[in-house]
């Protein structure tokens, strides 16, 4: 059982239901009905429909096919995807500068990185002279800190 | 647009002009010489820096990082035997052995001739072939356009490494996402599901950093490659006698020939045209059973075929406004952001800017050959830097990249989105340059296709009738699309 579930026919998977999803809604929603080309449906639902068509080609080819593994480290895909997501979110709030310093951190210690210094000064040097580059020469401002007006 | 070059050259001939060359090629080369960034990244790392720049500049800025980032990729694959792009593979064949022996520098300073020769013919093709071309497509109404970019969109045939089925899936992708936001002719808001945010649409740097970049950081990560990286003994570039060259100009003329060619074919792009000349090469090359071994004639028909696609792949992006592969994709992206629209008008209404685009061109094919032998020195060293450090300072930029374009916090989250998602089908072979070029292509082909129907009342057999460009183009789309199956029967009949 475990092995007719593979990563790669869960995505393919995923794929199809998505794009029949979306084929689906396309019937569902309510637009002025001026028909053919005119009707803003016209052109994704065509899209949609032929992609719905490659993806369950897609799964037979996936289930036919001989699966391949692929080994992944998780762990660090998963620290580094969720500290971005929260990056970009707290960006604006924070400023560049110390969201870019936390990524940072995350990111080598991800990587494996453990020397202390190391883990501080790489972000440090490097979110500062983009701010400095930014903010300071080219007087194109990244979101700046609430705490300090020249971070 | 030929009597615009003097007024051109008077652009680029300034102090602002030449500093701008000059820092893009030599930024082009570090950046193509560390492996994993690749032209495409390098482009849109350094798109937020031309923002305050007016637009020949900023183009012109852009284009050196291409033209620099071909070329470094180079340096990394004949000193590490990595490709810092993907136009480098075919040259570490040849040009590490040659390191191993200690010919390091021979063997950059063959990498650079032959790169110095490829992209100077690259740029004569791009002056003489985008206004033909351009001119040509002043025949073109809806329907011969909506052919065109059909015969456009099946580049994804050739992109699509692998598989070609999840490559049309990953182009259809890219189409669907451009037909999120606004209706382009009756202005209704599609697929935002209740996100006001995307009644704009999908910011296309945002989808782009995001697929290549960031989901090329994760990638990293999951596989967390070993760092140990092994420099070989480089003293700076050692450039090839002249009575070196004696029996290598005809495999050189062969590898310019093959890259120019290659390189107005939308699809194919460097990797392909440097794999092809190099075959070439070791089939008729009388040095043949070398190479491999560190042979010169194997370094000069990978770098002069590479280096010559440059311009060559321009040439469908600026007449057509077709990109042929990821980084014209992106540099069609860019030109769009500093309000150059590609194709006919901008050649007739725009001439001043299109020969500054040919000229800068040149000048920044001549300028590799000093800076390279500059640049390659001072890149050496870099290419120690440790991955992890490389891959944070990529995900600041591309942060400060997709910022700058909008200033709009909702597409930094469409570039963590992007990645993520990108990171995911890239793991199940994906190819990620079809959803690039079906985005970019997507809206055109919409267009064209809808104002198409309306001309014809709906008829799509009218679309070809009357229409003969339209015809041909359509055949060829069908042609090209049907090559991989043919190839695929010979195969199976040979076996």
């Amino acid at each position: 059982m475990s092995s007719l579930i593979t990563e790669r026919r869960v995505i393919s998977m995923i794929i199809l239901l998505l794009t029949v999803g979306l084929v689906v809604s396309t019937f569902g929603l309510q637009f002025a009905d001026l028909g053919g080309a005119f009707s803003p449906m016209f052109f994704p639902r065509i899209i949609l429909i032929i992609l719905m068509g490659l993806a369950v080609l897609n799964v037979v080819v996936d289930v036919i096919s001989t699966p391949s593994k692929t080994p992944i480290q998780l762990g660090p895909v998963l620290m580094i995807a969720a500290a971005f997501v929260a990056y970009v979110l707290v960006l604006v709030p924070l400023g560049y500068f110390i969201s870019s310093v936390g990524v940072g951190i995350v990111i080598l210690l991800a990587l494996g990185v453990r020397n202390p210094l190391q883990i501080i000064a790489i972000p440090v040097v490097g979110a500062g002279s983009l701010v400095l580059l930014f903010n300071h020469v080219l007087k194109m401002p990244l979101p700046v800190s609430p705490f300090v007006w020249w971070l | 647009m030929i009597q615009s070059i003097p007024e051109a050259m008077s652009l680029i001939l300034t102090f602002e002009g030449l500093l701008v060359l000059t820092f893009g090629t030599m930024m082009g080369i570090v950046l193509g010489a560390l492996p994993g960034i690749g032209s495409t990244v390098a482009v849109a790392m350094i798109l937020p820096f031309t923002l305050t720049m007016s637009q020949a500049p900023a183009i012109l800025l852009l284009l050196a990082i291409y033209a620099g980032s071909v070329y470094g990729g180079s340096i990394s694959a004949i000193l590490i035997n990595t490709p810092g792009t993907p136009q480098s593979a075919a040259t570490c064949l040849d040009g590490y052995p040659m390191a191993q022996r200690g010919e390091a520098g021979k063997a950059l300073g063959w990498a650079t001739m032959a790169s110095v020769i490829g992209g100077l013919t690259s740029a004569v093709v791009l002056v003489f072939a985008a206004p033909q071309l351009a001119a040509f497509a002043l025949n073109f109404g809806p329907i011969e356009t909506f052919a065109l970019i059909l015969l456009g969109l099946t580049c994804i045939v050739s992109v699509s490494e692998g598989s070609l089925i999840k490559g049309l899936i990953a182009g259809f992708i890219g189409i669907f996402l451009s037909t999120v936001g606004g209706d382009p002719i009756t202005g209704e808001a599609r697929f935002t599901f209740g996100q006001f945010q995307l009644i704009a649409g999908f910011n296309l740097l945002a989808v782009v950093i995001g697929v290549f970049a960031l989901s090329e950081v994760l990638t990293r990560a999951a596989a967390l490659r070993d760092d140990g990286t092994q420099l070989v003994g480089f003293n700076g570039i050692v450039l090839p006698k002249l009575h070196e060259w004696k029996g290598r100009i005809k495999g050189l003329v062969k590898s310019v020939l093959i890259g120019n060619g290659i390189g107005v074919l939308p699809g194919t792009g460097a990797a392909t045209a440097a794999f092809i000349s190099y075959a070439e090469a070791r089939r008729s090359a009388p040095t043949r059973e070398n190479f491999g071994k560190g042979e010169p004639d194997g370094l000069i028909a990978s770098e002069a075929a590479n280096n010559s696609v440059t311009g060559g792949a321009m040439v469908p992006t600026l007449a057509l406004g077709i990109p042929g592969d990821a980084i014209t994709a992106v540099m069609l992206a860019t030109l769009t952001l500093h309000g150059v629209t590609p194709g006919v008008r901008l050649m007739t209404e725009n001439p001043v800017l299109m020969a500054a685009i040919f000229s800068g061109f040149f000048v920044i094919n001549l300028m590799l050959l000093p800076l390279g032998m500059l640049v390659s020195r001072m890149a050496a060293p870099i290419l120690r830097i440790k991955e992890a450090y490389m891959l944070v300072m990529i995900s600041l930029l591309c942060t400060v990249g997709v910022f700058f374009v909008r200033r709009n916090p909702f597409d930094l989250l469409v570039m963590a989105g992007a990645g993520i998602f990108g990171f995911i089908l890239r793991r199940q072979s994906y190819p990620m340059a079809p959803l690039v070029i079906g985005m970019v292509l997507g809206p055109t082909l919409e267009i064209s296709l809808r104002q198409g129907l309306i001309i014809t009342d709906g008829s799509f057999s009218a679309f070809f009738v009357g229409h003969p460009i339209a015809a041909v183009l359509v055949i060829a789309a069908a042609g090209m699309l049907s090559l991989p199956l043919i190839r695929a029967l010979r195969t199976r009949k040979s076996a």
